[in-house]
């Protein structure tokens, strides 16, 4: 049994959940907190990825992003390859993950006392510090909750990656390709041993992550 | 503290990740094969390996997924499909290379039932008895075993009958591990995966169903098609014929 698959899921899903932070929390504070024409319907379109079958949805992402789709490209004019690669992987645990964080911390900052933000700003401190100062902090349990839920979701992705980034060993099978096609070569030895290493590695993550939140920030 | 706990766990979690995104050394032959093709191209890959040197990485899953992502740009070599109509449609759009489309071997089907099972199923015909439940077949949609399955009970008359007992799988290995696992009373499935321990098969008279010829064709973007060409012409070799009858194929110059 190979390790890479492990060690590229967990590549794939750490570069993916801060991928997904970086896109997901200024989204969900922009929901949370600005009114806008559309805000319903934005709000609505980020859980999408959870209503298509992943496949489906992988399949329309690899025609944007495919060496034929406007994306791709664009991407390929770059000398940049997208589909079929580890990044494409990466993408693909995006898509999947975003919903979970952005309702757990549009949530979260929904809970915030606007008292305790209006403080700060009769304080003079600017709207940037004001959310790493005062709404992050009264929040962060939610958004802790949602990354969790997002980088679990981004471990366990298997129908956009097997569109996007293919199944190929040693350059894009991610760990649940792996076991799958284990358990398509009825080696169910390996696909058994791979599935426990995968649960027992999460958990061990988890558990470790669960603890550094028991922390004080 | 907090933080630069952090650090230090975010560029450990680096350092260890980051060899992995090296690529694999040179020559490396991506071979994109149907899912009926998956244990006899392990073997056939592996001899391969031994005699020229090249490394092949097998991409196998459902024909129709497969032939999607060559046509949008995925790195095969070379694509082994499980019908010819998928190939024929990324010929005409210009996915592969139409000189090297060939046949590389014709399929068959079998009558599949858990190795366990009491029923006495013999023929087609044994599949209308009412403790005959549930049937698994591929899904004749998409999937060509799916589609021979279907011709194939109908030309025995029963597929109306037993339409309402049928159960879908994604494709042949799905409908496989419907019957393995016992969650189906009987099943049809292609002869080169059937012969698993959890499974009892009779052959289907190929004359049931339309020829299930399987197509081969070398991708246009591969950087090695020589190398390509050179595989495809040792699955139908000296070294790779015996294995390819072995798991249940007719080749060409056999039928």
């Amino acid at each position: 049994m190979d390790a890479f698959p492990i060690l590229l899921s967990f590549q794939v899903s750490l570069v993916a959940t801060v991928l997904t932070l970086a896109l997901g929390l200024p989204l969900a504070w922009v929901l949370a907190r600005r009114r806008f024409p559309g805000h319903d319907v934005v709000e609505a379109a980020v859980v999408l990825p959870l209503v298509l079958p992943p496949t489906v949805l992988g399949y329309y992402l690899l025609v944007v992003i495919g060496a034929r789709g406007p994306v791709g490209r664009l991407l390929g004019g770059l000398g940049i390859e997208l589909a079929f690669t580890w990044r494409a992987a990466v993408l693909a645990a995006c898509i999947g993950s975003i919903a979970l964080l952005v309702k757990a911390a549009q949530a979260g900052f929904e809970a915030v006392d606007r008292r305790l933000e209006q403080a700060a700003r009769t304080l003079g401190r600017s709207e940037w510090n004001i959310f790493w100062s005062v709404t992050l902090p009264l929040s962060w349990r939610a958004v802790f909750a949602g990354t969790v839920l997002a980088f679990c979701r981004a471990l366990g992705d298997f129908g956009i990656t097997l569109m996007v980034a293919g199944s190929i060993p040693g350059l894009t099978q991610t760990m649940p390709l792996a076991i799958y096609d284990y358990v398509q070569a009825n080696q169910m030895r390996e696909a058994n041993l791979l599935s426990l290493v995968a649960v027992m590695t999460a958990l061990l993550f988890l558990l470790g992550l669960g603890r550094l939140a028991r922390l004080r920030f | 503290m907090v933080k630069a706990v952090l650090l230090c766990a975010l560029s450990l979690v680096v350092s260890v990740v980051s060899p992995t995104v090296a690529q694999p050394k040179p020559p490396v032959l991506t071979v994109y094969g149907a899912a009926d093709l998956t244990v006899a191209f392990r073997e056939i890959a592996a001899l391969f390996e031994k005699g020229t040197g090249t490394k092949v990485v097998l991409v196998l899953g459902s024909t129709g997924n497969l032939a999607k992502q060559i046509e949008h740009g995925a790195p095969a070599d070379i694509f082994f499909a499980a019908n010819a109509s998928f190939v024929d449609d990324l010929q005409a759009k210009g996915a592969t290379i139409s000189e090297t489309r060939q046949l590389y071997a014709q399929g068959r089907i079998v009558l599949a039932v858990p190795r366990d099972s009491k029923l006495p199923i013999q023929r087609l015909e044994d599949l209308r008895r009412p403790d005959v439940k549930r049937i698994a077949i591929a899904n004749p949609e998409h999937a060509p075993y799916g589609r021979a399955a279907q011709e194939a009970l109908q030309a025995a008359g029963v597929w109306d009958a037993l339409k309402p007992r049928l159960v879908y799988g994604e494709n042949i290995r799905h409908a496989l591990q419907f019957i393995e696992t016992g969650a189906v009373d009987a099943g049809i499935v292609a002869l080169s995966v059937a012969d698993t321990p959890a499974v009892r098969y009779v052959p289907i008279d190929p004359a049931l169903h339309a020829p299930l010829n399987q197509i081969a064709a070398v991708v246009k973007r591969s950087t090695r098609p020589e190398l390509a060409l050179a595989f495809l012409q040792f699955v139908n070799g000296p070294e790779g014929r015996p294995i390819m009858k072995r798991y249940g194929f007719l080749l060409p110059g056999d039928f």
